[in-house]
């Protein structure tokens, strides 16, 4: 079904021209694949598939030039956590695990030499690595796991500042809080130089293995980083060496000379990666990075007249709409494998009756929401949550969701009327709340979040609740009201929660568990939701694997539906645009251009 | 402003258009001479006409929308967005078009002049009042309070206006000041009024300064007048034609800071239509739908126009040896 829905976007997106390619293409494809490149592998076929998709052919060399509005967060791999950054560190390191273009489900052994072995109580998991496996230069030798080890370990120190421990703290001996400079962590066994072992404290191995396609796994040189790393911040960021297919051009010491912050990123091919051990087929020499591209209009514009471009994330609005009507052989969609929501604050009367939040839900116009996001085009309407193209979303009930009337594929605009029987049904004879009070809702003052929440507003409005809109800077949005408790925000206008890796677990536990709210600091369930059944549910779910696994997440995504503690009203795609002569791939994984994928046509 | 209050000034007008009048030499009031001037001039006129109008239609403005049909400011109606929310343009019954969450942008206009003209008289007024009240005090009385206060309008002077602005803006977005500024336009009126009131209050100290030491006002202090009669019976009132003059100067002027502060998201209610949040909400789309853009820009175009074509001729009409 996911695949499906996919396949469906692309194939209305492109030309009639590369539908009939794409048919064909399986054969088409291999030869020209292997007659151009010595790095072919048999893993290949899928990503070369979606290349001929958009394009004749890939053909090795070129230089990419990408036009970024941001700069990478960090380039180091143990403190990444952000597309673009992402993007970086999946061309120029290789993880554990990782995805292959298209494949965003089922991720691909890439460093590891096969599955994860996890013991029957659930507790260990055993990881074998590929031989022959190098870093770039100045380290120039083998990778072996105790570099994994290494990665782990400064991951939770201070200096290095890794912004995903909740993943992996279930490691025995991993720290609660960040070390001052790197810590030892006893789960963590390397027996020979090509395995790694990982002992965790309670049996959460499923999970635990979906999440080692995240860049904290990319192995980093003790002996070369270490020195970086007694600094706080860890230097090593401008330091990096490689071991992927490209590498942030430095100096003979490894200063990242090609990293200019704020301005550019130079990536070359990393002369000690061996494409006998890789997936990847490379295809372009080098890539420059403009990450000071900030007016998207005329970077997208540049990109879309030029040569050998790519624009990196999601164009302006302006220019969906130019691509989408005139350009259609330009872009790419892909899910964006999360969900946009509007958390509502159950803590606050009256919405800590699930009638009222079913009515406001009903009578929310989200189609209104959605195309304040740029509309059908960039965005389905969600059902539930867990997103298309993401492990359970068929078992929840795919597009059309577990059938909720409130949230029904049928409601997209808001039905006044079944918002009216749930209001009578929450004590409320006339169908309208007649409270007096005022209600905050907070937002980001540009759009599309200011936009949104003007929607959501109105929509609230129309039921008779008194909103006072609060707009604050993008970054204090979360920091400073919607993920602080005690500032009583009744209505978050907008939130989004975004995959880190493909497990249910990791879409639902953290916006809905109750178990998670903290008593201080930041709370990602912004509801505040505390649904003891929810709770329950999860705490067994997170045990199970298989099938299993995905049926119980299913269902625990059908609970949190029917308690209506947000609307959410976007599952979004990223639309992603380039030059007419470059063989765009996106990663579906994190959702943006693929650079060891994309070629240029010479 | 050489004349004392009392005193009446007999002016030969009208020469040679009319006999009768031409031989007739009357002693007219200040009040009728500033007219018959400010009469001669056409331009002014007019512009005071367009004021006028717009005075009407900030106040009436749920009539105005109601009987040119439009819906309400606030009504969103996504069927005039397209399939990837750019809003449709003006047609009949959208004269304006909408905007980009399909709200009609002739009624957000014309309810936007209410936001544009209460911020910036609201403003002037206390400009006006804070900024006399300091100049008169500053000026009469010189000494210790003259330069306290002076330094003071100094560092006011010396801020970057608009930084202070925005700063105060967000500072003050809960309230501040024990609640005595709410959110909303009191923080735009208060950010406005803050920033400006030492322009006013050094014009006003300089005038007094060369008044204080005119025959009038000394002979006034030599028959034994109080302070008070000095300020508000022989100084104020030839104070009147500069207040009136910089204060009209002000009004266009607070249009537009109100402008630029909604445009920078200060204070204003983001529902409440304002031109200058219309802008800014414009700017984004702009390519596809100028007409987001171009109608509140015109409104204050022609509001600020209008009000800044009366103060001319009220400078005129008040003192006409200064422009001629």
């Amino acid at each position: 079904m996911s695949r499906s829905h996919l396949r469906f976007l692309l194939a209305s997106a492109l030309a009639v021209v590369a539908l009939v390619v794409a048919a064909c293409g399986g054969s088409d494809n291999n030869s020209s694949s292997s007659s151009s490149s010595s790095s072919s592998s048999p893993t290949k076929t899928a990503g070369a598939n979606n290349n001929s998709a958009a394009e004749a052919p890939a053909t090795k060399g070129g230089k990419l030039t990408v036009l970024a509005g941001t700069d990478v967060d960090f380039l180091d791999p143990g403190h990444t956590y952000y597309t673009t950054g992402y993007m970086i560190a999946y061309s120029t390191q290789r993880t554990l695990y990782s995805f292959k273009p298209q494949d965003s489900v089922k991720p691909v052994p890439d460093i590891a030499d096969g599955e994860p072995q996890v013991s029957s109580d659930k507790k260990t998991i055993t990881v074998k690595i590929k031989p022959g496996i190098k870093f770039s230069p100045p380290v120039n030798r083998e990778v072996t796991s105790k570099d994994i080890k290494y990665a782990f370990e400064r991951f939770f120190s201070v200096n290095v500042g890794g912004q995903y421990p909740g993943y992996f703290n279930m490691i025995v001996g991993a720290p609660k809080e960040p070390t001052k400079g790197v810590k030892p962590i006893s789960g963590i066994e390397t027996p020979d130089n090509n395995t790694i072992v990982f002992h965790l404290s309670e049996p959460a191995a499923v999970p635990f293995a979906a999440a080692l396609v995240m860049p904290i796994t990319a192995p980093v040189p003790e002996e070369y980083a270490s020195k970086f790393d007694a600094k706080s911040p860890s230097t090593y960021n401008t330091h990096v060496v490689a071991t992927g297919p490209y590498m942030v051009q430095n100096d003979a010491s490894g200063n990242t000379v090609g990293y200019k912050p704020g301005k550019s990123i130079s990536l070359v091919r990393n002369p000690n990666w061996d494409p006998k051990t890789d997936y990847r087929p490379a295809w372009v020499d080098s890539v420059f990075m403009r990450t000071n591209a900030s007016d998207g209009n005329v970077a997208s514009n540049q990109v879309l007249d030029g040569n050998n471009m790519i624009f990196e994330g999601n164009p302006p609005a302006n220019i969906i709409k130019e691509v989408a009507t005139k350009r259609k052989d330009q872009f790419v969609q892909v899910p964006s494998g999360g969900y946009r929501y509007f958390p509502i604050n159950t803590t606050i009367k009256p919405f800590d009756n699930i009638n009222v939040r079913r009515a406001i839900s009903a009578g929310f116009d989200r189609n209104a929401a959605r195309l304040a996001r740029g509309g059908k085009f960039t965005a389905d309407l969600p059902t539930h949550y867990l997103p298309p193209d993401f492990p359970g979303f068929d078992e929840a009930g795919g597009m059309n969701g577990p059938g909720f009337d409130f949230l029904s594929t049928k409601n997209e605009s808001g039905d006044m009327a079944l918002a009216a029987s749930y209001m009578k049904k929450a004590g409320y004879p006339s169908g309208k709340y007649t409270g007096n009070e005022t209600f905050l809702m907070v937002s980001a003052n540009v759009d599309p979040n200011k936009a949104q929440s003007e929607v959501a507003k109105a929509q609230f409005e129309k039921l008779g609740f008194k909103i006072r809109l609060r707009l604050v800077p993008q970054d204090a949005v979360y920091n400073d009201w919607c993920q602080v408790p005690s500032k009583k925000v009744a209505v978050c206008g907008g939130a989004g929660w975004f995959k880190d890796f493909a497990d249910p677990q990791s879409m639902l536990e953290p916006v809905f568990a109750g178990y998670l709210i903290p008593k201080s600091g930041l709370n990602n369930n912004m509801a505040q939701l505390r649904d003891p059944k929810v709770d329950a549910a999860m705490k067994k779910a997170a045990l199970l694997d298989g099938d299993a696994r995905l049926k119980a997440w299913a269902d625990i995504d059908k609970m949190i539906t029917g308690d209506a503690a947000t609307i959410p009203f976007v599952w979004d795609k990223t639309t992603l645009i380039r030059s007419k002569n470059v063989n765009g791939v996106a990663n579906g994984y994190y959702t943006d251009w693929d650079l060891s994928w994309t070629s240029v046509k010479q | 402003m050489t004349t004392g209050a009392s005193e009446s000034l007999i002016e030969r007008e009208n020469a040679g258009l009319d006999d009768a009048a031409a031989a007739e030499i009357a002693a007219r009031s200040p009040l009728q001479l500033f007219w018959s001037r400010l009469r001669r001039d056409k331009v002014a006129l007019v512009a005071l006409g367009v004021i006028v109008l717009m005075l009407l239609i900030a106040i009436f403005a749920p009539l105005v929308v109601k009987i040119v049909g439009a819906p309400n400011p606030n009504t969103q109606n996504d069927n005039l967005l397209d399939d990837f929310g750019s809003p449709t343009g003006p047609s009949s019954s959208h004269w304006f078009g909408v905007d980009d969450r399909g709200r009609d942008v002739f009624s957000r206009v014309v309810y936007g002049s209410r936001v544009s003209l209460e911020a910036a008289l609201i403003s002037t007024a206390l400009i006006v009042l804070i900024g006399v009240t300091a100049g008169l005090t500053t000026g009469y009385f010189r000494g210790r309070v003259d330069t306290l206060l002076s330094r003071v309008m100094d560092l006011f002077l010396a801020f970057p206006v608009l930084v202070l602005a925005v700063g105060l803006g967000v500072a003050c977005a809960d309230g501040c000041l024990g609640g005595l500024i709410q959110p909303g336009l009191t923080v735009v009126i208060f950010v406005i009024t803050l920033t400006t009131w030492p322009y006013m209050a050094r014009i006003v100290r300089g005038q007094v300064l060369s008044l204080r030491e005119r025959e009038f006002v000394e002979a006034s202090r030599s028959l034994g007048a109080s302070d008070r009669r000095i300020i508000f019976r022989e100084i104020l009132p030839n104070l009147v034609a500069p207040i009136i003059v910089y204060a009209t100067i002000l009004i266009p002027q607070n249009i537009i800071y109100e402008a630029s502060l909604s445009f920078l998201g200060v204070g204003i209610d983001p529902s409440k239509p304002s031109w200058g949040g219309m802008i800014s909400d414009a700017t984004s789309i702009f390519q596809d739908a100028w007409w987001f853009m171009v109608f509140p820009g015109l409104a204050l175009l022609i509001t600020v126009l209008a009000f800044n074509i009366v103060g001319d001729g009220l400078q005129d009409a008040l003192n006409p040896r200064t422009s001629k």
